[in-house]
């Protein structure tokens, strides 16, 4: 018995070592050219790929070698991830499926996975059953499934190795995110913003599951785990202690959303992981204001930088004080060298769901840049780089308007001029390239009551095309791909598409920025001039992210199709043409005329020689 | 002026206030057939369908999306509307539906909002199906306003 015991504690001393160095394994993972090893490329989220056989000259003869139906429906977010061992690792949305494919052998099935989840989780997810992909650290794969699993599987044959519930469906969270693995521990986020959620950011041990940190978004500074002494805002100490509780009426921050449903990246030097927190409970400002005022409902839409082994803050941006538009703040930061007037500076790029393209200083949290990448935005007419906040127009401006009031011709709509759709920087221009929405709306607040597990959203909102600057771009266009230089605040070019753009872009030192569109098309076009080179049309929507890896010598581009998510959900039967009035038939492209249901994975190569 | 009315249980009231030429749809079906009780003219409504518009926009829009026409998520339910009786649409929301593995309908049965609007969201869509009402938050016809007003 003795001798068992001892044997068993050996094992798990022998399988813990190396779990102490995940940090290190991806970091060599990532530093491997040929791999794509976690869903953003790197660290610090820069989608870029040293690879360039398929490139400027080549791209033209890049052809689908096989594809892979994942038998699932609903939108495929997210990408495959590749780390050396000859397979590619891919997810579904819900039931949130894992496969295993051999490369070698046009995407056989090495193994399956398939967890059991109550099905009730579906209706309490807001914007489609998605699911934005795996980690890899170590042989292990992590997943966050629909119902608040968190799940380790061992990479090597599918086997559940551990499993950890991180919430409760049956009061309106869920889980879409992807996991991020930095040292021993699994970071993990949470969704349900429109179902009245405390949101949270929690890091599970990876070799364990053991819970080891928990940082609210919204509450006491204990539970936000920020120190109003030490934590940076605008590089100064926060100073106030508890501002997630007063800058909310009695109570509210309890439902105070704040969900951390998006990307979040790493500084391995720095030592911090940044990620941004969703919109702030009720799309109705009134029931957040303090006594009718604007109040603040820290820290709803704010990037926060915290130490991954503690969770403690060292930083926090506030996008938005006081959402008036759900301009759910969670689009990843991207983690970006700059030079700004000779200096070098670590910045923090992020196009954002407001419209505006902002640079941080990531050591500091200070905002350098704040620029509108899509001119039509007029919720704000710029931000005040003293403050650091917005200057809102009270013509857009629900709460100034009013409850039950429509107010109208707000840009952008609440889906973000960008939502999801992680955006790619290249090293080699210093440029980001995003794809965008070009979507406005009329947004109406209304009186809604809190009842758990119950959507608790608060306003109706209308959408239509952004209207043309200056006549400018492809008339009803809904979306664009763009290169923008994020220290000068502009864009370099633009290209306009019919629907939003809500792939996940992808650069390379091939010369190419690739990214697909709700059609379906995957294209890739030059970096530095965006003229379009290649396309191909894939069976459905892409909303997934365009990846790319190297096996054997062989480049390849693969990429997720499957339509929907809340574009599919928005977009599927046209938007209205805002001119033609009451009665009047959408003039607008339907998203339903050009693609269905339908999750495959789609992998180009160039033919051989 | 287009003018449509569609009358379960207050035809002759809707009729009478407006004094207008009305085209009678469900003249021949009984009540237990159809419940559906709305009026167009040019684009706007009567203030129940209107309510309709409200409520469907408020709890069914997140999910089978704008003006009823369905989304990559859910179903179309002017469709519904065309092919279903009201008995099934309300059992529907009030019991949800798994109608297969990664589509589920939730129940309603809880939502008092929803559950007391039940007609009111029946005569929306049924204006949206077979009434001529386009997309978009429809008005409120001027008479009817003030006379739910006064």
């Amino acid at each position: 018995m003795l001798r068992v015991s001892t044997y068993a504690i050996a094992a798990v001393g022998l399988l813990a070592a190396p779990m102490a160095q995940a940090n290190e394994n991806v970091l060599e993972l990532i530093d491997n050219p040929e791999l794509w090893a976690t869903q953003l490329g790197n660290y610090q989220g820069h989608r870029y790929s040293q690879l360039d056989q398929i490139n400027r000259d080549t791209v033209g003869d890049l052809r689908a070698e096989w594809q892979f139906s994942t038998g699932v429906l609903r939108g495929h977010e997210g990408g495959p991830l590749y780390v050396g061992d000859g397979r590619l690792y891919i997810h579904t949305p819900f039931p949130n499926k894992v496969f295993a494919l051999d490369i070698e052998d046009q995407g056989r099935i090495i193994w399956s996975y398939e967890p059991d989840q109550d099905s009730r989780v579906i209706p309490v997810m807001c914007c489609d059953t998605v699911n934005r992909g795996l980690a890899y650290a170590d042989g292990r794969l992590f997943l966050n499934q629909a119902d608040n699993t968190v799940i380790a599987l061992d990479a090597e044959s599918g086997e559940l190795l551990w499993s950890v519930s991180n919430g409760d469906h049956t009061q309106g969270e869920t889980m879409t995110m992807s996991p991020l693995v930095v040292h021993d521990k699994v970071i993990v986020g949470i969704s349900g913003g429109e179902f009245g959620i405390r949101g949270h950011i929690t890091a599970y041990n990876a070799e364990t599951g053991d819970m080891e940190w928990r940082g609210y978004s919204t509450g006491p500074d204990d539970e936000v785990l920020l120190d109003p002494e030490t934590t940076l805002m605008m590089g100064e100490p926060v100073g106030e202690a508890d501002l997630g509780v007063s800058t909310w009426p009695e109570g509210e921050w309890e439902r105070g959303g704040g969900a951390p449903w998006g990307w979040v990246t790493y500084d391995p030097e720095l030592d911090l992981i940044y990620y941004g927190t969703g919109n702030p409970g009720t799309w109705n400002p009134e029931q957040r204001a303090i006594d009718g005022e604007p109040a603040d409902n820290k820290w709803g839409i704010t990037v926060f930088a915290r130490d991954p082994n503690t969770g403690e803050t060292k930083w926090v941006y506030q996008k938005v004080p006081f959402d008036e538009w759900d301009y759910d703040g969670i689009n990843e930061n991207q983690l970006i060298d700059v030079e700004i007037d000779g200096e070098e500076v670590k910045g923090l790029g992020i196009i954002d769901r407001t419209g505006f393209g902002f640079l941080l200083d990531r050591e500091t949290g200070e905002l350098l840049v704040a620029e509108k990448f899509a001119p039509e935005t007029n919720w704000a007419t710029h931000y005040d780089m003293e403050t650091g906040r917005p200057v809102v127009d009270e013509d857009y401006s629900p709460h100034t308007q009013g409850v039950d009031v429509n107010t109208t011709d707000i840009c952008p709509t609440a889906m973000g001029a960008k939502n999801m759709q992680p955006t790619s920087y290249s090293p080699d221009t210093g440029l980001i390239y995003a794809g965008i929405n070009r979507i406005c709306m009329n947004y109406e607040p209304h009186e809604v009551e809190y009842v758990a597990g119950q959507p608790y959203v608060g306003a109706t909102l209308t959408m239509m095309p952004a209207p043309l600057e200056n006549d400018e771009g492809m008339e009803g266009r809904m979306g664009s791909f763009i290169a923008w230089d994020p220290v000068k605040g502009e864009t370099v070019w633009e290209i306009d598409e019919r629907f939003a753009v809500w792939s996940g872009a992808l650069t390379t030192a091939g010369d190419l920025a690739f990214y697909g569109t709700l059609e379906g098309h995957i294209k890739a076009v030059d970096i530095e001039t965006g003229e379009h080179l290649w396309q191909f049309k894939t069976p459905s929507g892409i909303i997934g992210n365009v990846n790319t890896f190297q096996h054997e010598g062989k480049q390849y581009i693969a990429v997720l199709s499957g339509v929907g998510g809340w574009a599919g959900i928005g977009l599927a039967a046209g938007l209205e043409d805002p001119e033609a009035g009451l009665g009047a038939v959408g003039v607008f492209a339907a998203l339903q005329d050009y693609t269905e249901l339908g999750g495959v994975l789609t992998v180009f190569a160039l033919p051989d020689s | 002026m287009t003018v449509i009315v569609k009358a379960g249980w207050a035809c002759a009231f809707a009729a009478g206030v407006l004094g207008l030429a009305v085209l009678a749809g469900g003249a021949a079906e009984s009540l237990a057939d159809d419940v559906a009780d709305y009026t167009v003219i040019d684009g706007n409504v009567d203030p129940n369908t209107r309510e309709g518009y409200t409520v469907y926009s408020r709890a069914c829009m997140a999910c089978h999306g704008p003006d009823g026409l369905g989304s990559s998520f859910a179903p179309s339910l002017i469709q519904a509307a065309e092919r279903r009786s009201f008995e099934e649409f309300a059992q529907t929301i009030a019991e949800g539906r798994e109608i297969q593995p990664g589509q589920v309908m939730p129940s309603f049965a809880d939502d008092l909002y929803v559950m007391s609007n039940l007609v009111n969201v029946w005569s929306y869509l049924k204006a949206r199906a077979d009434g001529g009402l386009g997309r978009g938050r429809p008005g409120i016809i001027e008479d009817m306003q003030e006379d739910e007003e006064s």
